[in-house]
C-alpha cells in the first residue's frame, strides 16, 4: 500500500517535470507542395529553437505530413485531436487547410494556417486563424498592377479548377480586372495535368497583353515551358504559390521574367523595427538550417515562424495551456512584434490586420542559376 | 496477337476515327469563329505528341497484360524510375573514377546476370564479349564526360529493364499460381512501394529535368498569316513510338523467343509442357515492358521538363486507359488507343473552350462508351475467359 502510494507520487512528480506543451504541425511535406512545405517547417523549427519554452514547460512540436492531399490533412487533424495538442500550425494551402479547419473547429482546437489565403478558411469558426493576407487583397493588387502599371487591355487567366485557392484568387483577379476595363478570358486546368498546349492554342486568337496564372508550381513550370515554346512572349503574372523554388528549377530559363505577388520578405516590410527583426531572423535561419540555399528563404519561412510565435505569445498571455483561454488571448492579440511585421487579431475574423504583399520578379538563367528580385511592397491597408 | 485480322481491323477503325475527326473539325470551323488552318494544324500536332507519349507508355501495359493477364499498376512507377535514372545519369557524370568503377561493377554485373538468364547465353565466349562491352561501355559513359540525353536514355533503359525483371521476380513470380485478384493487389502494392521508395531515395521535391537537347528548341513554320509552333520532340516521339511498335511486332511474330511469348500468352501450362521456359519468357516480357517505360519516361520528362516521385500516377492511368481503349493485349491497339486519347484530350479543349478543365472527363467517357459497346477494346481479340 505504501509502496504503491510512493510510486503514484513519483509518477505525478515525474509527469510534472516532464510536462510539455504540445503543438501540432500539419504541413505538405511530400507531394506537390513539398518544397514550400519544408520551407515552412524550417521556419517553424527555427522559431521553436529561439523560443523552446513557454510557462516554464518545453514546447514539443508534433509534426504530421499531409502528403498534399485533403484526406491526409483530415487524418493529421484527427491525430492532433487524439494527441491533445493546444494548437495546430498549418496547413499551407487553402485546399488542405479548409478540411483540417473543419475537424479542428469541431474539436475546439486552435488552428493557425500559415499561408492559406482563401477568405473562407477563417470563416469556418472562432478557433481558426491565419498568418497571411486574403486573396481578395492579393487578387485586387495583382489586377491593378496588370491593368494600371503594365497597361494590359486583354488578360488571359489560367486557374486550377480543383483547388480552393487558385479558383478563388482567379475570381477576385477577374472581377477587379473587368471593373478596371480590361477584357479577360479564363482557361481551366486540374492538378497534375501538365499538358497546356490545347489551352494555349485557345488563347492565341484572343492575343492577350498579360497572362495571369493563379496555380502552383507542379503545373506552373511545365505551363511556362510550353507557353514560351508555343511562341507566346507576353508578361506572365503569378501569385504567392509561385514563391517556390520548384518553379524556376522545373522550367529553367523559360521562367525568366515571371512576376508575382507574395508574402513580404524583410526588404519589403515598411516598418523599420519589423524589418530589423526579420533580418535578424534571416541570419538565424541560415545559421540553423545548414544546407539552405539563398532562394530557400521566402515568405513561407516567415509565415511559419510567426504562426509559432503568436501561438506561444498567446499561451504566455493566457498564463495557462487551457485551449479556450489561449484562443481568447490569441483573438485579442494586438501589435505582436512578429518577424513578418506587427500582428493584430483583435477585431478580425482571424486574419491579421495590415499585412504586406510583396511584388517579385524571377531572373532565371538556368535551372540552377536563378534569383528573385524584390520589386516593391504594398500594405493590405491601402486596398479598399 | 493474330497479325492479319488485327491489322485489317486496326485500319478500318483508323479510317473511322479519321472521318470522325474531320467531321468534328469541320464543325469547329463552321460553329466557332477565329479557327484558322494554322490553329487546326497546331491542335493536330499537339494531339499527336500527347497521343504518342500515351502510346509509348501503353505499349508496356499491353505487353505484360498480353502474357500473364496482369494489369501491372507499377508500370507508371517504373516509368518514374526510368526518368530518375536518366536524370541522375546526366546530373552526376562525370564521376570520380572510383565511384564510376563501383557503379559499373554493381550495375554492369546485375545487367549481365539478368541478360544472360533472359537470352540463354550459355557459351562462355559470348558472355565474356558481352561482359567486356557492358563494363567498358558503362565505365566510359560514367567516368569521362558529362552524359548527354541519348546515352542517359540508353543507360536508363537498360537499368530500368533490369529493375522490371527484379520487380517481377520479387513481387509477381511467387504468386504465379494464385488467383488473379491477388496478383492485382500485389501490383497495386508494388506501385505504392515504388512511389514511397522514390520519395525516400530521390526526395519529395519536384526536380527540373533540363536535358540540353535540340529536341527542346522551339521551331515554327507559317501557314498564311499565322505561325505554327512545335519542338523537335514533337517529331521524335511519334517516330520513336512507330519504330518501337515495328520492332516489337517483328520480335513477337518473327523470332523464336517471340514465338515462345505468344505460346505463353495462349496457354502457359501447355507451353511449359512443350519445353518453353515460362519463367524466362515472362521475365523477358517485363524486361521489354520496363525498357519501354523508361524510354517513355525520358521522353515525357524532356517534354514537360520536370520529374517527381509521383509523376507516374497520372500518365500511368491515362496510358492504362489508352491500352484498354485500344484493346489490352494488342500492340497496335495500344498505339491506336494512345493516339485516340491524345486527340480527345486536345480536341475536347479546342471544341469546348469553356470546359477546358474537363478534358479528362471526355477521355473517360470515351473509355466507358468503348467498354459498353466493345468490351475487348477497339482492336482487341474477343477474349474468352480462361480459368
Amino acid at each position: 500500500m505504501r509502496k504503491s502510494f510512493l510510486i503514484a507520487v513519483l509518477l505525478v512528480l515525474g509527469s510534472l517535470a516532464m510536462a510539455q506543451v504540445k503543438i501540432g504541425v500539419n504541413l505538405e511535406l511530400s507531394g506537390r507542395f513539398a518544397a514550400i512545405g519544408n520551407q515552412t517547417l524550417n521556419g517553424i523549427k527555427v522559431a521553436h529553437m529561439q523560443m523552446p519554452k513557454v510557462l516554464g514547460q518545453d514546447v514539443q512540436l508534433v509534426i504530421c505530413d499531409d502528403e498534399t492531399t485533403r484526406e491526409g490533412s483530415i487524418a493529421c487533424a484527427q491525430r492532433f485531436v487524439n494527441e491533445g495538442v493546444v494548437g495546430v500550425l498549418g496547413a499551407i494551402s487553402s485546399s488542405m487547410s479548409i478540411p483540417a479547419a473543419e475537424v479542428l473547429q469541431d474539436a475546439g482546437i486552435i488552428m493557425i494556417s500559415t499561408s492559406s489565403t482563401n477568405p473562407q478558411t477563417t470563416q469556418i469558426g472562432k478557433f481558426i486563424f491565419r498568418m497571411a493576407y486574403t486573396d481578395d487583397y492579393q487578387g485586387k493588387l495583382a489586377a491593378a498592377y496588370a491593368v494600371k502599371d503594365l497597361g494590359a487591355k486583354k488578360i488571359a487567366i489560367f486557374r486550377q479548377i480543383d483547388d480552393d485557392y487558385s479558383y478563388g484568387l482567379a475570381g477576385f483577379f477577374n472581377e477587379t480586372a473587368k471593373k478596371m476595363g480590361a477584357k479577360t478570358l479564363i482557361q481551366d486546368f486540374v492538378a497534375n495535368n501538365v499538358d497546356f498546349t490545347a489551352q494555349l492554342n485557345n488563347i492565341r486568337s484572343f492575343n492577350p497583353d498579360v497572362i495571369y496564372y493563379s496555380g502552383f508550381c507542379a503545373e506552373g513550370a511545365p505551363f511556362m515551358k510550353q507557353l514560351r515554346e508555343q511562341g507566346f512572349k507576353q508578361q506572365v503574372l503569378g501569385a504567392d504559390a509561385s514563391d517556390d523554388p520548384q518553379c524556376p528549377e522545373g522550367a529553367g530559363a523559360a521562367f525568366d521574367g515571371w512576376t508575382f505577388t507574395g508574402f513580404a520578405t524583410p526588404n519589403l516590410i515598411p516598418d523599420p523595427a519589423a524589418k530589423k527583426r526579420a533580418d535578424a531572423f534571416k541570419k538565424k535561419y541560415f545559421e540553423a538550417i545548414k544546407n539552405a540555399k539563398p532562394g530557400d528563404f521566402n515568405g513561407f519561412v516567415l509565415a511559419g515562424a510567426d504562426s509559432y510565435n503568436v501561438l506561444v505569445a498567446a499561451i504566455k498571455a493566457a498564463g495557462s495551456t487551457d485551449i479556450n483561454k489561449v484562443r481568447d488571448a490569441l483573438a485579442n492579440l494586438e501589435n505582436y512584434p512578429g518577424v513578418s511585421g506587427n500582428i493584430t487579431y483583435k477585431g478580425t475574423d482571424g486574419t491579421p490586420k495590415d499585412r504586406t504583399i510583396g511584388f517579385y520578379k524571377y531572373v532565371v538563367k538556368s535551372a540552377s542559376d536563378w534569383k528573385k528580385i524584390e520589386l516593391f511592397g504594398k500594405s493590405t491597408a491601402e486596398v479598399q | 496477337m493474330t497479325a492479319s485480322k488485327t491489322t485489317s481491323r486496326a485500319t478500318l477503325i483508323t479510317i473511322i476515327i479519321t472521318l470522325l475527326l474531320v467531321a468534328l473539325l469541320g464543325w469547329r470551323f463552321y460553329s466557332l469563329g477565329n479557327y484558322t488552318l494554322a490553329r487546326a494544324t497546331q491542335d493536330f500536332l499537339n494531339a499527336l505528341t500527347l497521343g504518342s507519349l500515351y502510346a509509348l507508355i501503353a505499349l508496356g501495359y499491353t505487353m505484360v497484360y498480353g502474357i500473364i493477364r496482369l494489369i501491372n499498376f507499377a508500370h507508371g512507377d517504373i516509368f518514374m524510375l526510368g526518368s530518375y535514372l536518366a536524370f541522375y545519369a546526366m546530373a552526376l557524370t562525370p564521376m570520380h573514377w572510383a565511384a564510376a568503377l563501383l557503379v559499373t561493377i554493381l550495375l554492369g554485373g546485375t545487367v549481365l546476370l539478368v541478360i544472360r538468364a533472359l537470352f540463354n547465353l550459355e557459351e562462355p565466349k559470348k558472355t565474356i564479349t558481352l561482359a567486356l562491352l557492358l563494363f567498358a561501355g558503362t565505365f566510359f559513359l560514367l567516368a569521362f564526360r558529362h552524359m548527354g540525353w541519348i546515352e542517359a536514355l540508353l543507360l536508363s533503359m537498360l537499368a530500368t529493364g533490369v529493375a522490371g525483371v527484379l520487380l517481377e521476380a520479387v513481387a509477381y513470380r511467387p504468386l504465379r499460381g494464385a488467383p488473379r485478384e491477388s496478383m492485382l493487389i500485389t501490383a497495386i502494392a508494388a506501385s505504392f512501394f515504388l512511389e514511397n521508395l522514390g520519395q525516400l531515395l530521390f526526395g519529395p521535391r519536384v526536380r527540373g529535368f533540363n536535358a540540353e537537347t535540340i529536341l527542346n528548341k522551339p521551331l515554327s513554320f507559317s501557314i498564311g498569316h499565322d505561325t505554327v509552333y512545335f519542338t523537335g520532340i514533337l517529331v521524335m516521339v511519334p517516330l520513336i513510338t512507330a519504330l518501337l511498335l515495328f520492332v516489337l511486332n517483328t520480335f513477337v511474330s518473327r523470332t523464336k523467343l517471340g514465338k515462345a511469348m505468344r505460346a505463353t500468352a495462349q496457354d502457359a501450362e501447355v507451353a511449359q509442357m512443350m519445353g518453353v521456359n515460362v519463367n524466362q519468357v515472362i521475365a523477358l516480357t517485363f524486361f521489354i515492358g520496363s525498357i519501354l517505360a523508361a524510354a517513355a519516361g525520358v521522353m515525357y520528362s524532356i517534354r514537360f521538363g520536370q520529374i517527381h516521385p509521383l509523376m507516374g500516377l497520372m500518365p500511368g492511368i491515362k496510358a492504362f486507359t489508352a491500352a484498354v481503349i485500344g484493346g489490352i493485349g494488342s500492340l497496335p491497339g495500344a498505339v491506336l488507343g494512345g493516339l485516340l486519347l491524345g486527340m480527345i484530350e486536345i480536341y475536347a479543349v479546342s471544341l469546348f473552350p469553356t470546359l477546358s478543365a474537363y478534358r479528362d472527363v471526355f477521355a473517360f467517357v470515351l473509355l466507358i462508351l468503348i467498354m459498353l459497346f466493345r468490351p475487348s477494346g477497339l482492336v482487341g481479340e474477343d477474349l474468352t475467359e480462361k480459368v
